[in-house]
């Protein structure tokens, strides 16, 4: 009887939601048989981008907190997944004999510093693509949304950090592989088997998805009708005895945890990892990604990534000029399409919607006895 | 530590508020017993409102305490204040317009206020029950499910006062809860506040006359962030400084 109420969740998962992203999901499933090899690494890339896309709507599109740190956390998790391959290729790929990365011999560095040695062990890796960017994001959270700072001076302190870890990555050429960052990794296998171009799609698509399920499954709770109100008035609702500031390291950590596992997923598919994707230029490129799509509509940013990501590459190769068109298509949506593309479906096919079976008018009960703020209606007179 | 008086649920000593050398408020006293309407009057930018915003951290406290049960809670965080049981209405309606006046009263609804709860709960049968009778004892169970944006400033006025309730705080702070109603409106809200003290303790700030002899008990003057009378209707009406403050004011004037 409560469906109606946005707070809570659904006790059954709601039909033609399940259908729509049903079919969208075979899409997807049937795409790898569909496609040449290139158009389907292109694909991968362009579901992690997504995956990144929707890991910044949860902080910034519900929540409220502009970051362009995201790439930040994309690349710590790269860097965990990159150390990880570097460290296991074979003996004879490795020109220095398998112990130590070739980059960290050309930087005079002549043992494998303790502190990225046991980043070796499968383990350890997985653990700290997930583990790095989030203790990363706690600790940062923690001091930011604990102090006194707010609005635009936490958006200042996400470039800051964008900055400051890219001039850190490329100062540490001997630990990092500086500018070039750390290439010719060794491809991803399982108990020696090499994973081939289509498995490693699955395995995108089947954690974007779930970044995605995820996502819809936390905003649909009563969790996100809270970040929404943080969103909307923070003050407020900190009368109300919330914790404002744990409600947002949580979904900063969360968000960034969730941005670095795509960066790990990244690595095997993209063979490197560079300083590139600290930067703030690409910090940038997914809050425009968030923005052209539609704050908080978590399919909008996700569609948005993938189909600039694919106009990107295509425009590429006919022009040089291809951030001038996303800087042309950004002012275009800020000044006349403020809520992003997504404004412009019809509600009717919104992820929120779609999960919402129609309002039931009997969900309000009467009052027993009249309230004594209202008068008595008078008796609704029936037409026939 | 001062031990306030048994039944004093709240006690506010020698409170100075500053906003950058003006002094707001000047060494205010108050107590406030149980199950009592403590009723504020006094001209605009007496400090009235800051009174309440220094009780919940929402203006900083330079110097003096504020008690709650004994327990000195000054410049404690606003959320651990409300989670205390002090509950807040503000002078401007601070509701979410965005959302449903039932989301609004679901946010504000009593409980642990954590995240995993958060994700984890359910619209139980007992927690829609709460809800509804909140929103019967304001009237507003005919706009449960509209957007609050659409409601009128006195609409607006009651999902606040409804979200305080459902906070189920054991006092309730209101900020001139009447402002922008019609007379009839005015009215209700008053009989809506007397049966709210049945169960709590209120400090209630007004300017309508009228409304303050209907559910006044004991009346505070602040009058330049200091305390000028305190009393019933009739000692404060009579008083000489009061009239002084007001005079030729229309309220006290028409009210006396
Ligand atoms: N946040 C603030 N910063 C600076 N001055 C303030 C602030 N809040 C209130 N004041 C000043 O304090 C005085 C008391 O304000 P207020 O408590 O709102 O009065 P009222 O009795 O009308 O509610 C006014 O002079 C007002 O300008
Ligand atoms: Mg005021």
């Amino acid at each position: 009887m409560s469906n109606v109420v946005m707070g809570y969740k659904q006790s059954t998962f709601p039909k033609k939601l399940a259908i729509v992203s049903g079919i969208i999901l075979l899409a997807f499933v049937i795409l790898p048989f569909m496609v040449g090899s290139f158009q389907l690494s292109l694909m991968s890339k362009l579901l992690l981008f997504g995956a990144l896309a929707v890991s910044l709507d949860l902080v910034w599109g519900f929540t409220g907190i502009l970051s362009f740190a995201h790439g930040v956390f994309f690349t710590l998790g790269g860097y965990a997944v990159a150390y990880y391959l570097k460290l296991n290729l074979s003996a004879e790929n490795n020109n220095y004999g398998g112990d130590i990365p070739d980059f960290m011999v050309w930087n005079g560095l002549e043992v494998l510093p303790w502190f990225i040695a046991p980043l070796k062990y499968f383990p350890v890796a997985f653990l700290a693509m997930i583990g790095v960017p989030a203790l990363f994001a706690y600790i940062t959270g923690s001091f930011i949304f604990r102090s006194k700072v707010s609005g635009v001076y936490i958006t200042i302190i996400t470039l800051a950090l964008s900055s400051a870890l890219t001039t850190f990555f490329i100062s540490q050429q001997a630990y990092t592989g500086g500018t070039n960052g750390i290439t010719d990794v060794s491809k991803l296998s399982v108990f020696g088997m090499v994973i081939p171009p289509v498995g490693l799609y699955f395995l995108i698509l089947a954690y974007t998805a779930f970044v995605v399920a995820l996502a819809w499954w936390l905003t649909q709770s009563n969790f996100g009708l809270i970040l929404r109100s943080i969103n909307e008035n923070e003050n407020r609702i900190s009368f109300l005895g919330y914790d404002v500031a744990q409600y947002k390291i949580f979904v900063w950590t969360l968000s960034a945890a969730l941005a670095g596992v795509a960066g790990g997923l990244f690595v095997p598919l993209n063979r490197f990892i560079s300083p590139v994707y600290l930067a703030v230029a690409f910090g940038t490129q997914v809050v425009i990604w968030v923005a052209i799509g539609g704050r908080g509509t978590i399919v909008g940013p996700l569609a948005a990534a993938m189909i600039l990501g694919q106009v990107q590459n295509s425009a590429e190769r006919v022009t040089q000029d291809w951030n001038l068109i996303v800087g042309i298509l950004l002012l275009v949506v800020v000044l006349f399409i403020p809520n992003g593309l997504m404004s412009l479906v019809p509600k009717k096919f919104s992820l929120s919607n779609l999960s919402k079976p129609k309002p039931m008018p009997e969900t309000v009960v009467k009052p027993v006895a009249p309230s004594v703020s209202e008068p008595q209606p008078e008796p609704v007179q029936r037409g026939s | 530590m001062t031990v306030a008086t048994a039944e004093s649920v709240l006690s506010i000593k020698d409170l100075n508020v500053e906003f950058s050398g003006f002094k707001a408020l000047k060494g205010v006293n108050l107590e406030v017993y149980d199950g009592e309407i403590v009723t504020i009057i006094g001209p605009n930018g007496a400090g009235k409102s800051t009174l309440l915003d220094a009780i919940v951290s929402k203006s900083p406290v330079a110097s003096g305490h504020v008690y709650y049960h004994g327990k000195d809670i000054t410049n404690k965080l606003p959320y651990e204040i409300a989670r205390m049981g002090i509950g807040r209405k503000f002078q401007n309606p601070n509701v979410y317009n965005e959302l449903t006046v039932f989301d609004n009263i679901l946010l504000a609804l009593k409980g642990t206020h954590g995240i995993f709860s958060s994700i984890m709960a359910k619209l139980t049968k007992a927690k829609k029950g709460k809800i509804y009778d909140v929103l019967e004892r304001t009237g507003l169970l005919d706009q449960a499910f509209d957007e609050v944006s659409s409601l009128s400033h006195g609409q607006k006025q009651w999902v606040e006062i409804a979200m305080v309730l459902a906070q189920d705080p054991s006092i309730v702070l209101l900020d001139e809860p009447t402002a922008g109603m019609t007379t009839e409106e005015t009215h209700a809200t008053g009989e809506i506040i007397k049966s709210i003290a049945k169960s709590h303790s209120i400090v209630v700030i007004e300017h309508d006359m009228e409304f303050v002899k209907q559910i006044a008990e004991r009346i505070v003057v602040l009058h330049q962030g200091a305390v000028l009378a305190e009393g019933s209707v009739q000692e404060v009406q009579s008083n000489p400084k009061v009239i002084e403050v007001y005079l030729g004011r229309e309220t006290i004037n028409a009210a006396a």
